[in-house]
């Protein structure tokens, strides 16, 4: 393996509005090597490779791609320089064929100017060859299987005198046999001299192709390491760090009385593919963490729960009765609420004002109690101030459209809402992306008061120290399992990331 | 803070709008009245009133649905279809011998074809709603289909002819109210009312705002947008049966194609109203302003004895301008 790098990222500093992403980050990528990222969500990985494909413009920092700076750097220069990137999701055109895909930036092209498919089918089984590569070049892609697609977006990168490939979770969704052809089609082309970055959150992977492994936590790079020279127990420390001090800590004592309180079970919740007989039960008062890697099924498990999707099994049970909701309407009338993970999404009405977002479940409600359906403006707008003023919401007034205000504001306008529904079972669904430090602490503090008040909480997180701050128990999901539960002094950070990756060792047994 | 300044803003930008439609009617109204003094007669304004009762009714059901976020563009041929079918019972009411012994049917005819007219509107109304939402496609096209297939209706119902009232049915179109205040204005001004108190005053109006505004939001949010879209396409369909009973009234014949320039018309008058064609925005002051204009438009040119064709371009630019105006003031009250 060659000695000379051939990208080279000094102090990258990268700021997003209230989290700082890359904090000061210096990376090497050396010729032929298969440079793992590891970290947690968040940790600036993701981050890391966007900026070298240009896809994100950095604060400020060089990148020098074989010892040439680089000032600027949109996707089409990184490509120019050699770099490629080939996402998570399929990006082939499902209805030409392999060749043309592989070469559909560079078609040959006959003397008359004019497009051949011939001599591109021959240019595209040269490379395939070359690669090892056993899928026909004539064939259509919407005929090829997901490794044989995986293995044509490679193959595609390659096509265009790439240097660096950028592999963004490549396994996702391959059995151990496309992993095999995957993994053997890396060491190929590394042998011919082609750098990779490769980022999983699949540990075992990692020490399987690597060359040398990053990590990274928090928007720094912990340490870079040699993979022969490392193992396990060490990069998943240093992915956790120290206990990163919370600016949140709850008192968790005082809890004795749980016990005699109303409980509430989520019963065998399935669908095909998604999520996978889950079950666990919470008491009134009490704060139930799921934590998992984004993919885990998380969010679909509470898109179950409260009827967005259709449910092959699941029952919830309110002590022992059934209030399992079929629409989120019957939701909403059982005193469900959700607060789903992207609030501009599906939380808020962003051109409405405060006050209609605050009061729309709070309607939807009243139709079931067979309140007229006229509607007093002047009493809303006074219930809205009321539920401002109780959740601190900073916005001159209920009047002020939602879309101004600020992500900690509008997260609170969406628990509003839900609050003064009068749920009393409440989904968080990531309560804290994209809200700043100072809002989060306060979220944290209104969900404590809401559990205290006798509320059933579920906080769905891919923000562990958060969970480890805020939850009474927490479960694990991976692969649509709920893998473990966890609760007193087994919940740390270490334990979250070792089921969610599936490395538990003590505890509880399990077999992958 | 500077919150309170981008409210004061937004506000000022909404009113503008409505402000900016009245002011250009205005300009519209006194140019015409420059050229020709009759246009500001009463009996023309009225006129002008009357011209545009058909237009804002079928725009009120129109705009109040794009508020949802659904466009309909099949209206026009509803109201045609429905014109056909109504007329067709009163002509063939009319053509019964008097002395004959079901002589009550001649009596009979016409609110029997009024009730039919409704339940046809309340039928395509369900029909188009249903389709959209089974074929998940989006509505323009559901409704450019549906519009066809309705044109082809009204065809068939008509062999390509025409069907005649004799006279009969003037209530709605012809009929004014101690010599002076056509009915017409009346159910115009009706229906302007009860979109206000609607889209202002209720619970439905306010999930057609949210369900405009962010389907997915207002869908977690527990409303059943399924079934405020279905009731909104029966709406439009109802008030194009109401439309249809005033323009057949009015004109006293029905053609096949009578009313297809409504399609466009209406969607043309909602969208200067401020209806944004996403949907989640538009108040029925300004609709009701985009319906006024598009009539005082046609009228002025003909009182002031402009060539009457240039009625399509002067109207194609006032939609650009009033969409530009929206969009730009979106774009100030964003940033």
């Amino acid at each position: 393996m060659g000695t000379d790098t051939v990208l080279r990222a000094e102090s990258i500093v990268k700021n997003y509005p209230g989290v700082q992403a890359l904090k000061s980050v210096d990376f090497d990528l050396l010729r032929g090597e298969v440079h793992a990222l590891v970290g947690q969500n968040g940790a600036g990985k993701t981050t890391l490779v966007e900026i070298i494909a240009g896809s994100v413009p950095l604060d400020s920092g060089t990148i020098y791609v074989e010892g040439v700076k680089c000032d600027f750097l949109d996707p089409a220069r990184s490509i120019e320089l050699g770099i490629q990137t080939v996402h998570q999701e399929n990006q082939l055109v499902e209805d030409i064929t392999v060749a043309e895909n592989i070469l559909l930036y560079d078609l040959p092209r006959t003397s008359y100017r004019l497009f051949s498919l011939r001599s591109c089918i021959r240019a595209a089984d040269q490379l395939l060859q070359q690669l090892g590569i056993d899928v026909k070049p004539g064939a259509r892609v919407s005929s090829l299987t997901f490794v044989e697609k995986k293995l044509i977006s490679i193959a595609k990168a390659f096509s265009r005198q790439a240097k660096i490939l950028i592999l963004d979770e490549p396994t996702a969704s391959l059995d151990s046999n496309g992993k095999q052809a995957l993994f053997s089609l890396i060491r190929r082309y590394s042998a011919l001299g082609l750098s990779t970055i490769y980022i999983s959150h699949h540990l075992n992977e990692i020490f399987e192709i690597s060359d040398s492994v990053t990590v990274f936590k928090d928007g720094v790079r912990v340490s870079t390491r040699r993979t022969a020279e490392t193992d396990v127990n060490t990069v998943i420390p240093e992915m956790i760090g120290r206990s990163s001090q919370s600016l949140y800590v709850r008192d968790k004592t005082a809890r004795q009385t749980l016990a005699e309180r109303s409980l509430l079970e989520v019963v065998d919740f399935h669908r095909e593919g998604t999520v996978d007989h889950v079950s666990f039960s919470i008491r009134a008062g009490e704060i139930f963490g799921i934590a998992g890697l984004v993919g885990a099924g998380r969010t679909e498990l509470a898109q179950l729960i409260f009827g967005v999707d259709q449910r092959e099994s699941g029952s919830l049970l309110l002590d022992g009765k059934e209030i399992t909701p079929r629409t989120p309407f019957d939701a909403v009338d059982k005193g469900i609420g959700f607060l789903t993970e992207d609030r501009k999404d599906s939380g808020l009405v962003l051109i409405q004002p405060v006050y209609e977002n605050i009061t729309l479940v709070r309607l939807v409600k009243e139709i079931k109690a067979r309140i007229r359906s006229f509607l007093n403006p002047t009493r809303e707008r006074s219930a809205a101030e009321t539920v401002v003023k109780q959740l601190d919401i900073k916005t001159p007034t209920v009047l002020q459209k939602v879309i101004n205000l600020s992500g900690g504001n509008q997260q609170k306008v969406v628990l509003g809402k839900w609050l003064f529904a009068g749920s009393q079972i409440i989904i968080f669904d990531e309560p804290t992306v994209g809200v700043d430090v100072g809002s989060k602490s306060e979220i944290y503090r209104l969900i404590e008061s809401l559990a205290n008040d006798g509320k059933f909480i579920i906080i769905i997180s891919s923000d562990n120290p958060e969970l480890v701050a805020v939850c009474d128990r927490i479960g694990v999901m991976r692969t649509g399992r709920l893998c473990a539960e966890l609760e007193g002094n087994q919940i740390t950070e270490e334990n979250i990331v070792n089921h969610s990756l599936g490395l538990a060792s003590a505890g509880k047994e399990e077999s992958t | 803070m500077k919150l309170p300044l981008r409210r004061v803003e937004g506000k000022e930008l909404e009113l503008n709008l409505s402000l900016l439609l009245f002011i250009t009617i205005l300009v519209v109204a006194t140019a015409a009245w420059i050229v020709n003094p009759r246009f500001m007669r009463i009996g023309n304004l009225i006129n002008i009133l009357q011209q545009i009762s058909v237009l804002g009714i079928v725009a009120c059901g129109v705009g109040m649905l794009l508020i949802s976020g659904q466009i309909d563009i099949s209206v026009g041929n509803q109201v045609s279809l429905m014109g056909i079918v109504m007329a067709l019972i009163i002509e063939r009411g009319g053509r019964i011998p008097p002395d004959a012994a079901n002589a009550w049917m001649i009596q009979w005819s016409i609110p029997f074809a009024v009730i039919v007219t409704f339940v046809l509107g309340a039928v395509l109304g369900t029909v188009t709603g249903l389709v959209v939402i089974k074929s998940r496609a989006h509505s323009f096209i559901v409704t450019l289909a549906l519009g066809s297939v309705y044109r082809g209706l009204a065809l068939l119902i008509s062999r390509g002819g025409s069907f005649t009232l004799h006279g009969r049915f003037t209530l709605l179109g012809r009929t004014r109210i101690m010599g002076f205040l056509p009915v017409s204005i009346i159910f115009l001004a009706f229906v302007v009312l009860l979109t206000t108190v609607l889209l202002k005053y209720t619970r439905y109006g306010r999930f057609l705002y949210s369900i405009g505004g962010n389907r997915k939001a207002a869908y977690v949010s527990g409303i059943k947008t399924t079934a405020v879209t279905m009731r909104g396409f029966i709406t439009v369909g109802l008030l194009n049966a109401l439309a249809a009973l005033i323009l057949i009234s009015r004109v006293g014949t029905a053609l096949a194609g009578t009313a297809d320039a409504y399609s466009l018309d209406a969607l043309a008058a909602v969208v200067v109203g401020g209806v944004a064609i996403t949907g989640g925005k538009g108040t029925a002051l300004s609709l009701f302003l985009g319906v006024l204009l598009i009539g005082i438009v046609g009228n002025a040119l003909v009182v002031m004895n402009v060539n009457p064709h240039l009625r399509g371009i002067l109207i194609g630019l006032i939609i650009i301008g009033s969409v530009t105006f929206s969009g730009l003031s979106e774009h100030k009250s964003r940033t």
